[in-house]
């Protein structure tokens, strides 16, 4: 079997002796869209912040294609393929549009701030490739219209696409999306499920966090947690008619 | 460049070629100061309006541009340009060293450090009279010396330090418009997006944080050799201030911005002083205003009223 | 080094230390309740003790009433700018940045005035009590600096009983903690942020009345306090305006211990790099629980 793109083993964490994660053990296998559900107060953003390099865990490895991460910071993270996008979209409010998704290409590429001091040839020619790339984006994701407006003019689902579009545009192996489907109508939550499945089948492994029982059916395995345990593993199916995860959730 | 701005731009040179010919020497004496605190005010100016850092520690690198310049030449004997670079090398170097450590602060903590660090350095230029002459000083900075061409009136040195000025907004817009200057606005805006992304921010404020120490250093080597004298009262806590003021007043992501600031920070002085030393009091009752009331600085209360009268023109076209 | 240098060192770190807990107690307040960072903290004390100046030489005031006066001046003022520049600011949403700059350019303009109006020379008072000093094995302590420690210790048992017994004070508690919560509870919000504004002013007030009989009061005053006030607010923990007590002995022995054998111009220095040193290393200080690092 191939090795999984993501691997927690005994993933264990506590905000001052508030115990938020205990002993989460799951895999991420590659190229795959794997949920996680719990309610609020469950750990998942905690889980994200310690896969992303947010926060170092008190227990247990994060394994990311097969080395462990250890004191990798965010930045290390994201050059290999680590991104993640946030609960509430985190674009930069006084950029436009389209420098915000140029902002997402500069990963790819690496000047020297003295190369940008001068305006070398490799300069301009970096620049142009960034502008290139972040417009090609701005229409796959259908933002052309609004390319030139300052992104905090954007409505909440246009900047959950914003924030998608930058991050894909830096070429993830691995998507973390925390509560995508936050502050969204159900128009735009079909419109994010369609670009899951998208950039899923372009090779991207998906990891979802969300409290949309309908987004979630896109992940072929769901992981509930609850307190900070996984409770039920299964398809959205298996997991609905799971007894713990019924009591969890209606008290049944 | 479009055609229109190129029309806009040679009668703008020349009025500027002219006006050291035409004007009093006191005020074109003046207008080399725009010019020298233009430099220095660009560098506060990118940390300011691109990285949202207050930098109150320029007046360190100022001096010590300024005393290298000085020592380099009257102490040493050595060509004016040592002085240049052997200002710019300590102030990179020391702006490297303090700014790593310094710029793991954010907001008020890292403002309140570069203030610490100004007066610390006021302080040891006063303390290390073997090197700085104390208030006593060091004279008899010789004036720069192109080529045979001795630049002695400030006629001449405007030339030469307008032209350094304009080498300097260029490298500013450079940076600006680049792939770092792209880093650094995402990094103002959201810190937490742009780690995502994988933008190391410590790094970024580190060099921007040299860079302008070496703007400050640079504007402080061209005050030595424009005034031929410098002594302690000049890089002070306050010239500091002043140097944040610019950016401040003119608006910190305008490059002619922060030439409307230097020009502010150089005129008011001038203007006000028959009433004495009173300029130092509206620097600060100039900083409350604008904080207070425009916090884009002039340049952007400007260009907002722009857009408002061009809408209002737009409505009866 | 001997013993009496170091006592001496002793005595002149406790009573620095102290006018440097009074400045910083000031500085705390004001931002535990209003989360600004008053850059003219400092200026208070120049204020308190230049009115007390003015009062006592050249109104003929008793020194009492003098001093009266310039507490209350450092009050006054203190209410002034929340009341004309901070409540305006805070209404507009102005950032943490923009009120630094505030308090920036007010220090400036206050410090510049000074300059104008008094000029450069320093202005005494005279000692609390007598003129005398106090002599242990050859360290000599001024019965004022004495007085002056006396009263920092009743002023900071009497800021925290007004915190935690007076209506006042824990109203302003609860406003700093949580505003909204402390508006519904009938909480006048606006006003206890001027009332932290007064406290800020009448602390500075006293810290500079206090250190004015041992080195004078002149324009340059206010940035060197402010500077050390900031010290020792942090290093008893932002949030924690008691702990700024302990924050500005600390400082305070600490400049005098570290000068020992160095020249005394170098204590602005030492003080100065103290400060660097611990926002980088313990921005929650050595007693305060996280109040907030910096940004």
């Amino acid at each position: 079997m191939a090795e999984p793109m993501l691997s927690l083993k005994e993933v264990g964490h506590s905000f001052g002796g508030l115990s938020v994660l205990r002993s989460v053990t799951f895999d991420v296998p590659e190229g795959g869209i794997i949920g996680l559900i719990g309610p609020n107060g469950s750990g998942k953003t905690t889980l994200f912040n310690i896969v992303t390099g947010y926060i170092r865990p008190l227990a247990g490895t994060v394994t990311y294609r097969g080395t462990v991460l250890g004191r990798d910071t965010i930045q290390q993270r994201g050059l290999r393929g680590l991104v993640r996008t946030f609960q509430t979209p985190q674009v930069f409010e006084q950029m436009t549009v389209l420098e915000n998704v140029m902002v997402g290409c500069t990963k790819l590429t690496r000047t020297t701030m003295l190369q940008d001091l001068l305006r070398t040839p490799a300069s301009r020619g970096q620049m142009r490739e960034i502008r290139a790339r972040a417009e090609a984006a701005c229409e796959r994701f259908r933002l052309t219209a609004l390319r030139d407006l300052p992104a905090a003019s954007l409505t909440a689902g246009q900047r959950r696409i914003l924030e998608i579009a930058r991050a894909a545009v830096g070429e993830p192996r691995l998507l973390l999306l925390d509560e995508p489907s936050s502050g969204l109508n159900v128009q735009e939550i079909e419109d994010l499920r369609d670009w899951i499945v998208r950039l899923n089948d372009e090779g991207i492994t998906i990891l979802l966090v969300s409290h949309d029982m309908g987004l979630m059916t896109v992940a072929r395995t769901v992981h509930t947690l609850y307190f900070g345990e996984i409770i039920a593993t299964g398809d959205m199916a298996a997991i609905q008619r799971d007894p713990r995860v019924r009591e969890v959730y209606l008290g049944v | 460049m479009s055609s229109r701005s190129l029309l806009w731009l040679v009668p703008c040179l020349v009025i500027w070629a002219v006006l050291p010919f035409v004007l009093p020497r006191n005020v074109a004496d003046l207008l080399v100061f725009t010019g020298i605190y233009t430099v220095a005010g660009l560098g506060i100016g990118l940390l300011l309006g691109h990285c949202g850092i207050v930098n109150l520690a320029q007046a360190t690198f100022y001096g010590l541009g300024a005393y290298a310049s000085a020592y380099c030449t009257v102490m040493m004997g050595l060509p004016s340009i040592a002085g240049f670079i052997v200002g710019a090398v300590i102030s990179m170097a020391l702006a490297y060293v303090i700014g790593r450590p310094i710029l793991r602060l954010t907001g008020y903590f890292l403002a309140l450090g570069t203030l610490a660090l100004s007066a610390i350095a006021s302080a040891l230029f006063f303390e290390w009279d073997w090197l700085t002459g104390g208030t006593l000083g060091i004279g008899g900075i010789p004036k720069l010396d192109l080529f045979g061409f001795v630049l002695d009136r400030p006629s001449r040195y405007y030339f030469f330090v307008w032209i350094v000025a304009f080498a300097c907004m260029i490298v500013a817009h450079n940076l600006v418009d680049s792939r770092t200057g792209l880093m650094l606005r995402a990094m103002r805006d959201s810190s937490t997006a742009a780690a995502s992304l994988s933008i190391d921010l410590q790094a970024l404020r580190t060099k921007v944080f040299v860079v302008c120490a070496l703007f400050g250093a640079l504007a402080g080597s061209l005050f030595a050799h424009h005034v031929s004298f410098v002594s302690t009262q000049s890089f002070t806590v306050d010239r500091s201030i002043s140097f944040l003021l610019i950016p401040v007043i003119g608006g910190a992501t305008s490059i002619p911005g922060i030439v409307v600031g230097a020009l502010f920070v150089t005129f008011l002085p001038e203007l006000l002083s028959k009433l004495g030393d009173i300029h130092q009091i509206l620097f600060g009752l100039a900083l409350v205003a604008v904080v207070v009331l425009m916090p884009e600085g002039l340049v952007g209360a400007f260009g907002k009223l722009r857009t408002r009268l061009a809408r209002r023109g737009g409505g009866h076209g | 080094m001997t013993i009496s240098l170091v006592l001496q060192a002793l005595f002149a770190g406790v009573t620095n230390g102290i006018v440097y807990a009074l400045v910083g107690m000031g500085l705390s307040a004001i931002f535990k309740g209003s989360r600004v960072i008053n850059a003219m903290q400092g200026e208070f004390a120049v204020i308190g003790a230049m009115t007390t100046v003015l009062l006592l030489t050249k109104s003929g005031w008793p020194y009492a009433a003098a001093i009266a006066g310039g507490a209350v001046a450092g009050a006054l003022v203190g209410a002034f700018i929340e009341v004309a520049f901070v409540r305006y600011m805070a209404a507009k949403n102005a950032s943490e940045d923009s009120f630094l700059l505030l308090t920036i350019g007010l220090a400036l303009s206050l410090s510049a005035s000074i300059l104008y109006f008094v000029g450069r020379d320093g202005h005494l008072l005279p000692p609390l009590g007598s003129e005398g000093v106090l002599i242990v094995m050859d360290a000599v302590i001024q019965f004022h600096a004495l007085w002056l420690i006396a009263i920092g210790i009743g002023a900071t048992l009497a800021l925290r009983a007004f915190y935690h017994r007076t209506t006042i004070g824990l109203s302003m508690m609860a406003a700093s903690i949580d505003a909204d919560g402390a508006a519904t509870t009938g909480i006048n919000v606006a006003r206890m942020r001027t009332f932290t504004f007064v406290l800020g002013g009448l602390l500075g007030a006293m810290g500079g009345i206090l250190v004015t009989p041992l080195i004078g009061v002149d324009y340059q005053l206010g940035l060197n306090l402010t500077l050390k006030g900031f010290a020792a607010a942090v290093l008893g923990g932002l949030t924690n305006p008691l702990g700024a007590a302990v924050g500005g002995v600390t400082l305070g022995l600490v400049e005098s211990l570290a000068i020992i054998g160095i020249s005394s111009s170098y204590k602005d220095v030492v003080a100065f790099s103290v400060l660097i040193v611990i926002m980088i290393l313990m921005p929650q200080g050595i007693l305060g629980r996280a109040g907030r690092r910096g940004g």
